[in-house]
């Protein structure tokens, strides 16, 4: 059978043949895209939705002609085969003339080894997922953006939240996975909550390794260490299985929850009601600004009839950074006369740039990095929609909660106000 | 030496790949860095001793290189090659020292097990090493001339041919010498090596040191191509690929590492970038190589000689 899609994107390529070189000569036949993320080994519970949202929004940008007449087409590359393997595809790829951008990485060490390759092979390259803070801190890199914002605001947010919904708390327990990401947000997020409230005492620190599988000893720590908060950022499988091992032990009853990257796995497992949840930013579909944008409904409805399953947090950022990517494009291109732009051209477009998303805006900031809202909330059910929400939202400017550029960002939590809690918009306030 | 020739039109078709594909020249420049320290697992292997966790050695080369570079600022190509010399081989005899007195499993698993801590030390020591992201190498200078990052990294690519060759005319002069014979007497007859008045502890820790200072090399070109040093280059599943690199090419010559390492980086990287199942082909690959080619893909050019090292 013949879809409908599929005799639209024909008609498109045809009418692409007929009027492309009429337009101008040297568009290139396709433009190139090299896409990074996990699809093999456990971490690709988290990067498989980020791949399959590269290819519906590559899907739904060909089905409207591409980027200025060009059809985009992806090199997909694993990062679950190791760091030097990726460095290797990148330069394959970046050496390649018809790769002419680049979309990676997931993880953070690799966007750390990525980025100073690009500014040699001079490729423009968006960081859709990776946050870590140390990547702007001590080296520019002109060619690298990462417009999905970094770990501080993620995590700051989370501390604001948290004393607006519960300004008695007194103990915080912590259970991160064992490396840089674990660390950095147990970090962050005790700087802030000492910040907003000195007394807060953090009873418990728990760092058991990526990919455990089993939490029982960590459960029971946790269980006599007595929190009222247990702060986590564990996510993909780990997540799951800790969610799982810690319901019927009735840790999530006896301490308010926060699992920062809930909301990638609430459709898998069963998260209790009223655990503090959010998406790293302001990528959930559902949010009010999500929902007044038809584009988002469209991509939603889209997502799930071809996986089944609604676009969690690291899809969107994925589909957003595409359309990062594409408005660089047409901003490059209105800038030198409808000209197909080279790959300086795109960066050039890129710095500064302010791009409105799916679900928000990326703004990207002068080193490159980006500034996003961050959506935080706790999980809820709601009439009408076949799985689990986010309820009383609040939507915090990225502005508010980013350090100044080439700040220790840790010093600059210390040097938060108390009371920043209180001015920022409250709980339930974004419907 | 009717090898020299074949050695010599191996080591050009390298060039020349480069020539054709510039891409590879990533590649075969970590393929030769593994391929050296998988050269110091097969002069242990001669002795009869499996190191499964020689990666520590390459980790330690790479992180003496990020950190001469990030705490004292020297950048030059050579002096980075020379202090991760100096630091890997101390730590080779160092640790040799201990472990030189233990055979088969008991050695393979001290090796496993004091590499698995410098891998914990590094990923803990997050304000030192940088935790699991790692600490970045910059560009080093060649001889004070500060050159474009592409032409350094085209240096390095020749450079670690250069190391290739003369660690292959130096291994061999060293198993030629009594010393080198004296390994693979360890081998064969241990007792009657020490009747024979040879401290064969002595021959082993010479051994273990020379197999840490190939690593530790091979490291220092690693983290100078990639341009960043990660815990995992000490993580135990590395010491099994070079230990796996080594017999995959042959011990029975120099050439047999060097043979493995290209072909499994070229094997790996093909295949991931044809599908996400790459694991697949490199392992389909792997048992061809073991089931058909029991001398290793070395065996192809070099027919076995009396006396070889299974």
């Amino acid at each position: 059978m013949i879809s409908y899609r599929k005799i639209l994107c024909s008609a498109v390529a045809a009418a692409a043949l007929l009027v492309g070189p009429a337009l101008a000569e040297e568009k290139p036949a396709a433009l190139g895209v090299g896409v990074f993320s996990f699809t093999s080994g456990g971490t690709a519970a988290y990067g498989k939705p980020g791949r399959d949202a590269a290819e519906l929004m590559i899907e739904r940008i060909n089905a409207k002609g591409g980027i200025g007449g060009v059809p985009l087409s992806a090199t997909y590359v694993d990062e679950g085969q190791g760091t030097e393997g990726v460095i290797a595809e990148y330069r394959k790829l970046a050496g390649d003339a018809a790769t002419q951008v680049m979309i990676a990485a997931l993880s953070s060490g690799n966007c750390m080894a990525l980025a100073p390759v690009s500014d040699q092979m001079k490729i423009p390259t968006v960081g859709w997922n990776c946050d870590t803070h140390q990547l702007y801190l001590k080296d520019a890199h002109p060619y690298f953006f990462r417009p999905n914002g970094n770990t501080v605001p993620e995590f700051v947010a989370y501390a604001a939240y948290l004393i607006a919904v519960k300004p008695d708390v007194k103990r915080i327990a912590i259970i991160n996975p064992d490396y840089a990401f674990g660390h950095d947000a147990a970090k962050i997020f005790t700087s802030a909550i000492k910040a907003f409230k000195p007394d807060v005492e953090v009873v418990a620190e728990l760092f058991p390794k990526l990919g455990a599988g089993t939490y029982q000893t960590e459960i029971s720590r946790l269980t006599a260490a007595r929190p009222d908060v247990i702060f986590s950022n564990l996510w993909g499988g780990d997540l799951e299985n800790f969610v799982r091992q810690a319901s019927p032990r009735g840790l999530f009853r006896s301490s308010q929850a926060v699992l920062a990257l809930g909301e990638s796995s609430m459709q898998n497992v069963q998260i209790p009601e009223g655990v503090i949840v959010g998406v790293l930013g302001d990528g959930w579909w559902m949010s009010p600004d999500a929902a007044a944008n038809p584009e988002t409904k469209e991509f939603a409805d889209a997502y799930k009839a071809k996986y089944g399953k609604w676009p969690v947090f690291p899809a969107m950022k994925m589909a957003n950074s595409f359309l990062y990517v594409q408005a660089a494009y047409e901003k490059a291109m209105a800038g030198n006369g409808g000209k197909w732009p080279t790959r300086e051209e795109v960066a050039g477009a890129m710095k500064g740039s302010e791009v409105k998303t799916l679900t928000g805006t990326m703004q990207t900031r002068a080193d490159n990095d980006g500034v996003v809202d961050q959506i935080i909330g706790v999980t809820a059910k709601a009439d009408g929609h076949d799985g689990p929400v986010i309820g009383d939202m609040v939507r915090y400017k990225g502005a508010d909660l980013m350090p100044p550029a080439g700040e220790d960002p840790i010093a600059w939590i210390g040097t938060l106000a108390a009371d920043l809690p209180a001015k920022l918009p409250q709980p339930g306030s974004y419907k | 030496m009717p090898l020299l020739p074949l050695a010599g039109g191996a080591i050009i078709a390298l060039v020349a790949a480069t020539f054709a594909f510039p891409w590879l020249e990533f590649v075969l420049t970590l393929a030769i860095a593994k391929g050296l320290a998988a050269l110091g697992v097969a002069i242990l292997l001669r002795g009869g001793l499996i190191s499964i966790g020689h990666a520590m050695f390459f980790a330690i080369g790479a992180y003496a290189t990020a950190f001469a570079m990030r705490d004292f600022g020297i950048t030059d190509v050579f002096a980075l090659i020379l202090i991760s010399a100096v630091i890997s081989l101390a730590a080779g005899l160092l640790i040799g020292v201990y472990v030189v007195r233990y055979r088969a499993i008991f050695f393979a698993m001290l090796n496993l097990a004091i590499s698995m801590v410098l891998f914990s030390l590094l990923s803990k020591f997050y304000g030192v090493t940088g935790g699991t992201d790692g600490l970045r190498v910059g560009t080093p200078t060649v001889l004070g001339m500060v050159l474009e990052a592409k032409a350094v990294a085209t240096f390095l690519f020749y450079a670690s041919i250069a190391a290739m060759v003369l660690a292959g005319f130096a291994v061999n002069a060293y198993f030629k010498s009594p010393l080198g014979e004296a390994l693979s007497a360890v081998h064969t007859n241990e007792i009657r090596l020490e009747y024979l008045g040879i401290p064969v502890r002595g021959v082993l820790l010479i051994a273990y040191g020379l197999s840490a200072l190939l690593a530790g090399i091979g490291g220092t070109f690693a983290a100078m191509t990639i341009g960043h040093v990660l815990p995992d280059m000490a993580y135990w599943t590395d010491s099994g690929h070079l230990v796996l690199v080594a017999v995959l090419g042959g011990i029975s010559g120099i050439g047999g590492p060097f043979v493995g390492a290209v072909f499994l980086e070229l094997v790996h990287t093909l295949a991931a970038g044809v599908t996400d199942a790459w694991n697949m082909i490199v392992g389909t690959a792997l048992l061809g190589v073991i089931f058909f080619m029991p001398k290793g893909l070395i065996g192809f050019i070099r027919p076995a000689k009396k006396g070889d090292a299974a």
